[in-house]
């Protein structure tokens, strides 16, 4: 295939597609999945929490 | 600051510091003949400068290593500082340059007064100067207290800020001089462009090196926002300002790209440095400061991820609605086009988990000016990003391309949105930083609000009308199918709103001022724990609340 | 399309220099007003030597793109020093220093020499009389201005662009830059133009 512009367009018009279409469905698969809401839920307190303010290390 | 340094930071900074001195050495002789050279004084100046602040601390006691048991946010308050100096700077020149196009002759026939060379130390020293120390004071600050982790060391910090400060100051001299390579929000020379590209990998290491130290598993999300804006203004400004120099002694560079290529590369930075370090950036400080101010948990952590991933995605295919009907490619512009719009979906998504997680506060919103300051942001990021996808779509950008809509639109979100969040941000993180029990005034910092929501809005209305206007004249037939309006009939009518405009952006520009005003007199306030005797003359407990 | 001579670019970078880019754009869309306003709309084939191109974001003044041999030398000269001696309107700055500034030839083959690196094909006896024809440029009646048109083209503008023979000027370069935009190749004014939105 040779790499002009037209091999460039057809490239981005199908795997362009597929990729965008697989990076949403991963993104919102992990989002959404059910074991990683407490994980979520802990780290959306991570502002709030008047812990003492040092570094644990 | 050599203080906190060990005994082996000292060394390297002296070796840093030695080191610039003879590249500024360099410079200053290789470009004898050129701008290049003072250029290169500058460099070897400051260098010269600093070495000598270091050898005289040199013998100072090493730090305790209690040291380690507290963060380190030495370099966050310097960085706050220059935060609202670079603010006033930058504002300052804006209301200047504004000025001049309501009154031209204030040129005084002195070159570096003239609005081509001022116009991008607005532009730099507002994005730049102000938004970016802004980003590396408030990201240092947010790192080490969502990774529960010091910073790793002392030097790295403090060589990311001054040598960014460094960058600016070569950036902003150079445009006086005439040293641009015209790419708007990229003009400093190559040389400049190669010393932020090490400054920046510092920056990114440090990040890394502290999110490996973290206790919590978990990287909160604003974390993930300040990383884009790093790695990808990394990115983006290695690959736009790819160049070939005159010579080694020449402060002149030629753009290895050219025409359409050139064109399209610019708008995607250009597009990008609006998405990543005013959004991203931005957007990481507020995940940040919003709900630590509210006391409230972010609405929807759920939401601020698939937000992240949407922004992260989509804004890099955003750039070439820039170019709507230029020679680039119709497909390539269809392409932007249709990214921008999308992009209205996790725009929204945040400027509403933002309101989300203040709906129950409104009362705290109504009697804190600085939360009034996020809140407001928040609002603007959502009425900006809506009219950003609605400029995008072609025909809407066939009127409001190349006019002043553009600049109203630019000025909603960066006066509106970054300026507020900043401000917003600013006055919750100083008297923390600084150990003060409160900001010195807090009426004033309501009269800041008041200040920067008016010029806001006086500004967006003037261009908003302007733009519309000038769009409209361009394109008007008359009945025999001639243009009804020379260019000089709508630059005739723009003369109000301009002058409007540049009183807007007075307003904004005071409203600055009394942060700087603020925040000194909160700084030479005494520290908490001082003896109540030995607090002197200070102001009352401010009383006054919003709507009294 | 022919080559930006010497003087040309020495021009263009007194336009970076002085950020004209900010106010005036060099891209005129395919639209029927901006055809109607400034001429046939700009193809992509006349910025592939601008490194970088300087299609501009905003047009506080007009376009600029098919600026060249529309106004006479002298219109320009007295625009630049004070456009409101020409129109009384204008907010564009007084550039009085362009007249006053000696124009610096003497890197001008290292500038070309760049040039070429990024891909604009000068060839050696271009680079190597570079600041000579500079000079020949706006000096038509001295021995270096033959020079100009041989390796130019004949169509090239050798004038006395800012009114006065002898050592060049800022303002040289720069109205020797503004003549020529928009000429440097005349596809757009010959080419089957497609329709305009």
């Amino acid at each position: 295939m040779p790499f002009d512009h037209e091999a460039v367009v057809g490239f981005a018009k199908s795997f362009g597609l597929f990729y965008l279409l697989g990076l949403s469905a991963i993104c919102l698969a992990w989002t959404y999945w059910p074991s990683n809401k407490k994980g979520f839920d802990e780290a959306a307190k991570m502002p709030v929490l008047e812990e003492e303010d040092r570094p644990w290390r | 600051m050599l203080a906190d340094f060990t005994r082996g930071e000292r060394t390297g900074a002296l070796v840093i510091l030695g080191t610039m001195v003879v590249l500024g050495l360099a410079m200053a002789i290789a470009g004898r003949h050129d701008l290049l050279g003072i250029h290169g004084w500058i460099v070897f100046g400051i260098s010269l400068a600093l070495t000598f602040g270091a050898i005289r601390q040199l013998d100072l006691p090493e730090p305790s290593p209690e040291r380690l048991s507290e963060y380190y946010d030495a370099p966050t308050r310097t960085g706050l500082i220059l935060t609202l100096i670079w603010g006033v700077v930058g504002m300052g020149a804006g209301f200047w340059v504004a000025a001049l196009l309501a009154w031209p002759e204030m040129t005084f026939d002195v070159s570096w007064l003239s609005w081509g060379r001022l116009r991008p130390i607005h532009t730099s020293g507002v994005i730049f100067g102000f938004g970016g120390n802004a980003l590396i004071a408030t990201s240092l600050h947010v790192l080490q207290r969502t990774t529960r982790a010091r910073l790793p060391d002392a030097l790295s910090p403090w060589f990311v800020l001054i040598g960014y400060n460094l960058f600016c100051i070569i950036a902003a001299s150079g445009y006086l001089m005439g040293l641009t390579q015209s790419k708007e929000y990229a003009e400093p020379e190559w040389y400049a462009d190669i010393w932020l590209v090490v400054v920046w990998v510092v920056y990114f290491f440090i990040y890394m090196r502290t999110l490996a130290r973290r206790k919590e598993p978990h990287i909160y999300v604003a974390n993930w926002y300040y990383m884009a804006f790093i790695l990808v203004v990394a990115i983006l400004h290695i690959v736009n300002n790819l160049a070939v120099p005159v010579s080694f002694g020449s402060a002149k560079s030629y753009s290895l790209f050219a025409g359409v290529q050139d064109a399209m590369t610019q708008w995607w930075y250009g597009h990008n440095a609006v998405a990543f370090f005013l959004t991203a950036g931005f957007l990481g400080m507020m995940y940040y400061y919003l709900p630590k101010r509210a006391g409230r948990p972010i609405f929807s952590y759920r939401m601020s991820i698939i937000s992240f991933w949407g922004i992260t995605f989509m804004y890099m295919w955003a750039g070439s609605h820039h170019l709507h009907y230029t020679a680039l490619p119709h497909w390539v512009q269809t392409l932007g086009m249709a990214f921008s719009v999308v992009l209205l979906v996790p725009s929204w998504a945040s400027a509403g988990n933002a309101l989300l997680t203040l709906n129950g506060a409104w009362h705290k919103v109504r009697d804190d000016a600085v939360l009034r300051f996020m809140a407001l942001a928040a609002i603007f990021y959502g009425i900006t990003t809506f009219e950003g996808s609605f400029m995008a779509i072609r025909a809407v950008n066939s009127l409001s391309h190349y006019t002043d809509w553009t600049v109203g639109h630019v000025h909603a979100g960066a006066l509106g949105w970054v300026a507020m969040i900043t401000f917003g941000s600013l006055y919750s993180l100083v008297p923390s930083m600084f150990k003060r029990e409160r900001i010195y005034s807090q009426k004033l910092v309501e009269v800041h609000f008041w200040l920067a929501l008016s010029g806001t809005v006086i500004y967006v209305f003037a261009m908003w009308n302007s733009g519309v206007i000038q769009g409209l004249m361009w394109r008007t037939y008359d009945e025999t199918g001639t243009l009804s309006y020379s260019f000089i009939d709508s630059l005739v009518a723009m003369h109000p709103y301009y002058i409007a405009r540049a009183f807007g952006g007075l307003l904004f520009l005071l409203g600055a001022l009394t942060a700087l005003f603020n925040v000194i007199m909160t700084i030479r306030m005494p520290a908490i724990g001082m003896a109540p005797e030995a607090r002197g003359d200070l102001p009352a407990e401010p009383v006054m609340q919003a709507g009294e | 399309m022919r080559v930006y001579t010497p003087l040309e670019v020495a021009g263009r970078n007194i336009y970076l220099r002085e950020g004209c880019y900010a106010c005036h754009s060099q891209m005129i869309r395919t639209l029927r007003d901006e055809v109607d306003r400034y001429g046939p709309y700009s193809l992509a084939v006349e910025s592939s030597y601008d490194h970088p191109q300087l299609w501009g974001s905003k047009r506080t003044g007009p376009d600029l793109a098919r600026l060249g041999n529309k106004y006479s030398d002298a219109w320009h000269v007295t625009h630049m020093n004070n456009p409101r001696d020409v129109v009384p309107e204008s907010v564009m700055p007084a550039y009085r220093w362009l007249l006053r500034d000696q124009l610096k030839t003497e890197d001008l083959g290292d500038h070309l020499r760049a040039m070429r690196a990024v891909g604009v094909p000068y060839t050696d006896e271009q680079i190597q009389f570079a600041a000579q024809d500079a000079y020949g440029q706006a000096n038509p009646d001295s021995p270096e201005a033959s020079g100009v048109a041989e390796r130019y083209g004949e169509a090239t503008n050798i004038r006395t662009f800012d009114g006065r023979t002898g050592p060049l000027t800022d303002m040289d370069a720069l109205v020797a830059y503004l003549q020529m935009l928009g000429t440097l190749t005349d596809v757009a004014h010959t080419s089957e133009t497609a329709e305009v939105e």
